[in-house]
């Protein structure tokens, strides 16, 4: 496939509103990182508010279509169609919400001086829908895929025990909840309270904050 | 440097190719983007060839993004209408080219190899180069030519392409002493030009150009 129309795209709607378009896994673009942005309703989120100092990317948002307002760093931008904001620091917090009901952004992204890796978020995000339709096997599919290209990710690993856990595979949920815990002990303290992990909360292994 | 820019397409250069068939609008320098390569070109009226019918021989994949107007584009071998948001996918090697169908028309052009980190392409510096020359800033044009020769110290291309630039204002010696360094680095690749490359014009008549190509 080498042409698509916006409305071609997949279309995922996340949890805090924001509907993502996987322009970069649709072709399987290698080089660099591509995707677009929509909005569930005028003042939701099209851009989730949030910070590159763990990727270390430099970001372009360019507006393809309606109107939008950015918050970059503290700072408010309404930026039209043809406008675009380059973040070039990773540590400033940026996000956007739709002011028109039709508005898209594209976000073009990657770490300068390093090949292009596909981001991990990437296969959470497109296990959205099977999640939602409570389809694990595929959920965990998507996850596991992903996991090859990052077998370090953390987050990654700690979204594939939630998803095991749903799924009724509790020792694979278990060792895989261990192994984030291990690389990031952060994950300990979400997997204390997140009701993915209600049926093995009370099992012995289960990591403790 | 602050954390962040905001600007408008309308913003940016619109510098015309040597041959005046193509517009550029050199994004990636103006904001001095480091991951890949980012641009926009621009079609000024119906009819303006707005992508360069071209394969990426050295495995660039690129991506094209319709952002104003709407353009006809050949890929591989079909040939689509585009409107804006209309996303066109080239991997390397992939034939590709495009027409302006209306007025000001914009097309956003990424590109990098898969499994490399990016380097800017030489080509950039020096289409912008000769823009700026043609448009009578040669300071700004001087500085664009040192800058791709400083990140690409050993590439014939920048060699010869510096060759072209000193001939065309006229620092004659300094012309040879690039064109030298070009043959020297890629013979085969500099060939083909010695002898149509209106760039080279004022170097034929001069001994050396004899003695260096013969």
């Amino acid at each position: 496939m080498t042409v698509a129309r916006f409305e071609e795209l997949d279309a995922i709607e996340m949890p805090d509103g924001f509907v993502w378009h996987p322009v970069r896994r649709h072709f399987d673009i290698r080089a660099f990182g591509v995707n677009a942005y929509t909005a569930r309703e005028p003042g939701a989120h099209i851009i989730e508010e949030h910070s590159e100092k763990t990727l270390q990317h430099e970001e372009i948002y360019l507006v393809l279509r309606g109107r939008v307002r950015f918050t970059i760093g503290g700072d408010e931008h309404e930026l039209g169609p043809g406008q675009l904001v380059f973040v070039r620091d990773p540590a400033l917090t940026r996000g956007a919400v739709a002011v028109d009901a039709d508005a898209i952004v594209l976000a073009l992204g990657g770490k300068p001086g390093e090949p292009h890796q596909v981001s991990p978020w990437e296969a959470m995000f497109a296990a959205v829908p099977a999640a939602r339709e409570e389809n694990w096997d595929e959920a965990i599919r998507i996850h596991v895929e992903a996991l090859r290209e990052h077998p370090d990710s953390a987050a990654l690993l700690y979204n594939l025990a939630c998803m095991e856990a749903r799924g009724g595979r509790a020792l694979d949920a278990l060792l895989h909840l261990q192994d984030s815990v291990r690389l990031d002990p952060k994950f300990a303290d979400y997997a204390a309270t997140d009701s993915d992990f209600a049926a093995i909360r009370s099992e012995p292994g289960f990591p403790e904050p | 440097m602050s954390g962040y820019e905001i600007l408008s397409i309308d913003d940016l250069d619109q510098l015309e190719s040597s041959d005046g068939t193509m517009v550029l609008s050199p994004l990636r320098r103006r904001i001095g983007f480091r991951p890949f390569g980012v641009n926009v070109w621009v079609g000024r009226k119906p009819g303006d060839r707005v992508i360069e019918e071209h394969r990426e021989p050295y495995g660039t994949e690129e991506l094209y993004v319709v952002l104003r107007g709407t353009a006809r584009f050949a890929i591989g071998d079909e040939e689509v209408e585009a409107p804006v948001a209309t996303f066109v996918h080239a991997p390397p090697g992939t034939f590709r080219g495009a027409v302006a169908l209306e007025d000001d028309t914009r097309v956003l052009a990424v590109g990098a190899k898969a499994g490399e980190a990016f380097s800017p392409s030489g080509w950039e510096d020096f289409y912008v180069a000769f823009a700026y020359l043609r448009n009578g800033d040669e300071q700004a044009a001087r500085a664009a030519v040192e800058e791709a020769l400083a990140r690409e110290p050993d590439a014939w291309q920048g060699s010869f392409n510096a060759a072209c630039f000193e001939a065309r204002v006229g620092n004659i010696d300094a012309a040879f002493e690039h064109l030298r360094t070009a043959l020297e680095r890629n013979r085969e690749g500099v060939e083909p030009y010695l002898a149509t490359d209106p760039d080279l014009a004022s170097l034929r008549g001069d001994p050396r150009f004899a003695e260096l190509t013969g």
